[in-house]
């Protein structure tokens, strides 16, 4: 399918990229809310690298902007707020099933412990 | 608080390192990029003991990332679209914005159109005829050959005699191959069993074809021993005359009719192939029929000169070494068949000789085509400019809130070259329109003229023009809102659009002043050239008269006895017919172009010098029926045309007032003896000259004879008639079919068509370079009163006030009209050069007028000014009609 081809285009996920996605499928994000997502998770994403990739996924339309609005704990300035688009989830649905594939890989090949239950 | 300050700095910073990335990411990521970097400075500051040193930690690590990103976005951006700049939005913003002014899109497309229109046929015409190569193999090798007599005899450009050709066949050298050819005057043919065709044939060598380097494209070409009076007589066929005969290809091996002796057709020539020779004096002639020739060319008389040579020169060799081996066998004929008198024999390239008539004309259009453009450029970049400036405030805003510059020019220059593009495609299909009139218009003997038709390379170029055009045209106004800015508008807020945009219109206006000027003075010289052609006086009286040629060739009379009285029936039949009132007949008409060439003496005229070469000119010798002076109006200066039956004791001759000038200074030549042939000649009149090449220049001296036994050859028959003649044309065929339906007889035709025929090129050029002009005018016109009436919107304000204050109509319009008034100054002041130098370009195709005829280029002035005054009058007219009070109320 067409759609699909290009959602396959797109893929792999540069690592920043899926960062993205994973910290706007818990809902809206400004800049900042998106590096410090991505901190807790254990990965360091750099302000400049970050916009060029927001830039670029607005640009492909896996993000939208969500408009300027009041961040909700400080209430004071106006930021720009990011949202993943219906496109953005499938490529990011598709970005974790290609991670979780890998992920089965690793561990028949021994490179990974089992999960424990 | 020094959390604070540190995050100001932290700010401050943080846009210094902004400057990294270019600018169009700056534009769209920078401020969240700077928030984002605020954000972790004042997370860290408040998770931080040190504030100090963390936020250096920061700024430091901010500034490491950015080295990188920011280059990196530079050479390698993030968005596709920046990637290939922002052609594609910019685009669809254009053609909305277009798509929202459908008037103005279709004055200038339309405007576009007809210039382009009018550039793709000259530009046509000129690629064709002047740069196209010839359709033959290696064309740059092939080469005429004519006699020059300068050295004694002001003839420059003379056929050969037989014995030249085959002299130059015998050469060798950097001579690789020659043909000789001899057109055979017109020919009149049929098919067995067709109505009789009037044909031209070529006689020619059997390695023409094959020197030339085409092949026929049904059956064969002729073989090198296919030539001779004891070969069989073969013909090739030209496309035209194979169409005309009905397209049956298998023509080939069966036989034609020439002259009432059948000859087997053995090929037939490619379409488009029409292998033109010049004539020495005169338009180029082409023919329907080829045939080899039936003699040997060195055993014609040496005094006779009919035949053209064409020389291949080898492959690669240089003007020079071809002219000094024509030279050479120049100087041997000059030796042996000349008695040393200077005569030269030189080459002249087969492309540009064909031409060479014509490339004054073409250089002209040509220059015309490209000032239309100019024109076309200067015009709408001004209505680019007028509507750019429409947008000023738009523009200047915008830009003073740190609008892309690059963006608002890419807009700009985008809509011009998409105005011009359509404009480029409008030009072309005019130009398809315009090539077949073009043709249509065009001399039957144009060289090339078949080829003259719209091809996708000149699709191309004038499409490729057009977005020239817009682009160049839309440099103006975007230089203009290049360097707009809010002061500059603020400053002219007062006076709208009195800024940049003001200057470039007037500018533009004194450009087009410029250009309109140097268009209208050559148009107007043309014209007026092509006014003194058709007011020349040929030598003869077109009007009423009709011709048609009717063969009486030897073969359908054997005796010439015979053929002499078969005239004399047709002559009797012709003349019975109503609303005939003269009947006559000659061996060649005038503008005809051909003639026997031949030298005549005149022994004891007291013009006589001693002098070989003054006291035997060379003379065009014309056979004549009684009558014919009278029909053809020609101008009867002393004695009288000869008598009405031929006497045995006395062969008449009539000479032309040159010949009688030259040989009778003071006395009358009436009565005087005159040899041609060898045969004794009594002058009997003098009659003025008939002009035989063009409608505008005498040719060589005329001596009339009347057509005796053995030389009855006055086949083309003249009636003068008092009434209309379209009904008389099918008459005079049934009438001759009548008396012998055998005999071939030609379409007839009025003598009108013929002269018309004649100046067809520079009715050509004429009606292109005056339709040229008049359309620069009205663009002008257009530009002058949009402009004027801008300024007078622009300065209602200070024109109500001077109303108001007692100045009076009349003296605001003299205002007004005032500012257009000086830039038509400085636009003929600009003009003046231009002139001159159209001038220079167009003199080659100027006849009778001088290329700075004073009496042209003042009219030409003073239309120019009045036309252009009324122009800003009729501008500026607008601001009296309404009421000061108003006025002043409304630009309150």
């Amino acid at each position: 399918m067409d759609r699909d081809r290009r959602v396959e285009r797109l893929l792999p996920l540069r690592p920043v990229e899926f960062q993205i996605l994973l910290s706007l499928a818990g809902g809206e994000r400004h800049g900042y809310g998106i590096i410090q997502d991505a901190e807790e998770r254990g990965e360091s994403v750099d302000v400049g690298t970050l916009y060029r990739a927001l830039a670029r996924m607005l640009d492909q339309g896996l993000i939208a902007s969500a408009g300027l609005q009041k961040e909700p704990e400080t209430g004071n300035e106006r930021r720009n707020y990011y949202r993943m688009t219906d496109f953005g989830k499938r490529v990011a649905k598709a970005e974790a099933r290609r991670l979780e594939a890998l992920t089965r890989a690793a561990r028949s090949g021994g490179l990974l412990e089992r999960p424990t239950r | 608080m020094k959390g604070e300050r540190l995050l100001r700095l932290s700010e401050r910073w943080f846009g210094l390192l902004l400057r990294l990335y270019p600018a169009d990411f700056r534009e769209e990521m920078g401020d969240s990029l700077v928030q984002t970097y605020v954000d972790r400075c004042r997370h860290t500051l408040d998770c931080s003991r040190f504030p100090l040193v963390s936020m250096i930690g920061v700024w430091w690590n901010a500034m490491g990332e950015t080295l990188h990103n920011g280059p990196a976005e530079r050479f390698r951006p993030a968005a596709g679209w920046r990637r290939n700049g922002n052609w594609g939005t910019d685009m669809g913003r254009v053609l909305r914005r277009l798509a929202r002014a459908p008037l103005f899109v279709i004055a200038v497309v339309a405007t576009l159109t007809i210039g382009l229109g009018g550039f793709a046929v000259v530009y046509t015409a000129v690629d064709k005829i002047l740069l196209e190569p010839m359709p033959y193999r290696n064309p740059e090798d092939l080469y005429f050959v004519w006699r020059d007599y300068r050295a004694y005899m002001d003839q420059a450009r003379g056929w050969l005699s037989g014995p030249d050709v085959a002299e130059l066949q015998k050469a060798g050298g950097v001579i690789e191959d020659v043909a000789g050819m001899q057109l055979a005057g017109p020919t009149l043919s049929a098919t067995r069993d067709g109505d009789p065709q009037q044909i031209h044939l070529m006689l020619l060598s059997p390695n023409l074809f094959s020197l030339v380097g085409v092949q026929p494209v049904l059956g064969r070409n002729f073989r090198l021993d296919e030539t001779g009076s004891k070969r069989p007589s073969i013909v090739i066929l030209s496309d035209t005359l194979w169409k005309r005969l009905g397209s049956d290809p298998s023509i080939v091996g069966s036989q034609v009719w020439l002259s009432g002796s059948p000859y087997t057709v053995i090929g037939v020539m490619p379409t488009g192939f029409r292998f033109l020779m010049h004539s020495s004096v005169g338009p180029p002639q082409e023919a329907d029929v080829y045939a080899p020739f039936r003699f040997d060319l060195a055993t014609q008389p040496a005094n006779s000169q009919s035949f053209a040579a064409i020389v291949r020169a080898r492959r690669g060799a240089s003007v020079e070494l071809v002219q000094a081996a024509v030279s050479a066998v120049g100087r041997f004929i000059d030796e042996r068949d000349n008695n040393r008198r200077g005569l030269k024999l030189y080459p002249v390239n087969l492309q540009s000789d064909l031409v060479k008539d014509v490339r004054p004309a073409l250089l002209a259009l040509s220059l015309a085509g490209i000032v239309l453009v100019l024109a076309l450029t200067v015009n709408f970049a001004s209505l680019l400019l007028a509507r750019a400036a429409e947008r000023e405030k738009e523009v200047a805003v915008s830009r003073a809130l740190g609008a892309n510059m690059i963006a608002i020019v890419r807009a700009i220059v985008i809509e011009g070259a998409a105005l011009g593009l359509l404009g480029g495609i409008g030009g072309t299909v005019a130009g398809l329109w315009g090539a077949r009139l073009l043709v249509a218009l065009a001399p039957l003997d144009l060289p090339r003229r078949e080829t003259i038709g719209l091809d996708w390379k000149v699709g191309v170029v004038v499409i490729g023009a057009g977005v020239f055009v817009g682009i160049v045209a839309a440099l103006i106004p975007a230089l203009w809102a290049a360097r707009l800015s809010l002061d500059s508008l603020i400053a002219a807020a007062s006076v709208r659009g009195a800024g940049h945009a003001g200057r470039m219109r007037r500018g533009i206006v004194i450009a087009q002043v410029a250009l309109s000027l140097m268009m209208l003075s050559a148009g107007g010289l043309v014209v007026r050239s092509f006014e003194t052609l058709l007011r020349a006086d040929p030598g003869f009286r077109p009007d009423g008269v009709l011709t048609s040629a009717v063969s009486v060739g030897p073969r359908l009379f054997p005796k010439s006895i015979d053929a002499l009285t078969f005239q004399d029936r047709v002559e009797s039949a012709l003349a019975a017919l109503p609303g005939v009132t003269q009947v006559s007949a000659a061996s060649s008409l005038p503008l005809s172009a051909s003639a026997e060439e031949t030298d005549i003496l005149i022994p004891g005229a007291p013009g006589n010098t001693g002098d070989r070469h003054h006291d035997a000119p060379i003379v065009d010798v014309l056979t004549a029926r009684p009558g014919y002076v009278n029909t053809m109006g020609i101008r009867l200066v002393a004695g009288r045309d000869f008598e009405k039956s031929a006497r045995q004791d006395l062969m008449e001759a009539l000479i032309d007032q040159y010949l009688a000038q030259r040989f009778f200074p003071a006395g009358n030549p009436i009565g005087s003896k005159l040899v041609l042939h060898g045969l004794a000649l009594t002058i009997v009149g003098v009659v003025q000259q008939a002009r035989l090449y063009t409608l505008y220049q005498d040719g060589r001296p005329q001596v009339f004879v009347r057509p005796f036994e053995g030389y009855p050859y006055a086949n083309n028959f003249v009636v003068r008639t008092d009434k209309p003649p379209d009904p008389l044309m099918a008459e005079i065929r049934g009438e001759i079919h009548k008396l012998d339906p055998r005999i071939p007889v030609s379409p007839v035709r009025t003598m009108n068509d013929i002269v018309t025929d004649s100046i067809r090129q520079q009715r050509i050029s004429a009606v292109l370079i005056a339709g040229f002009a008049l359309g620069g005018l009205l663009l002008l016109l257009m530009g002058l009163f949009g402009l004027i009436s801008g300024s007078v919107s622009r300065r209602r304000g200070e024109l109500a006030v001077r109303l108001a204050l007692g100045a009076t109509h009349g003296r605001v319009i003299q205002l007004v009209v005032w500012e257009g008034a000086r830039l038509l100054a400085l636009g003929f002041l600009l003009g003046l050069p231009a002139i001159f130098f159209a001038s220079q370009v167009i003199r080659g195709i100027l006849i009778g007028v001088s290329p700075f005829d004073p009496y042209t280029l003042a009219s030409v002035g003073i239309a120019f000014v009045a036309l252009t005054l009324t122009a800003c009058y009729l501008a500026a007219r607008r601001v009296t009609s309404i009421a000061p009070e108003r006025l002043l109320r409304d630009s309150g």
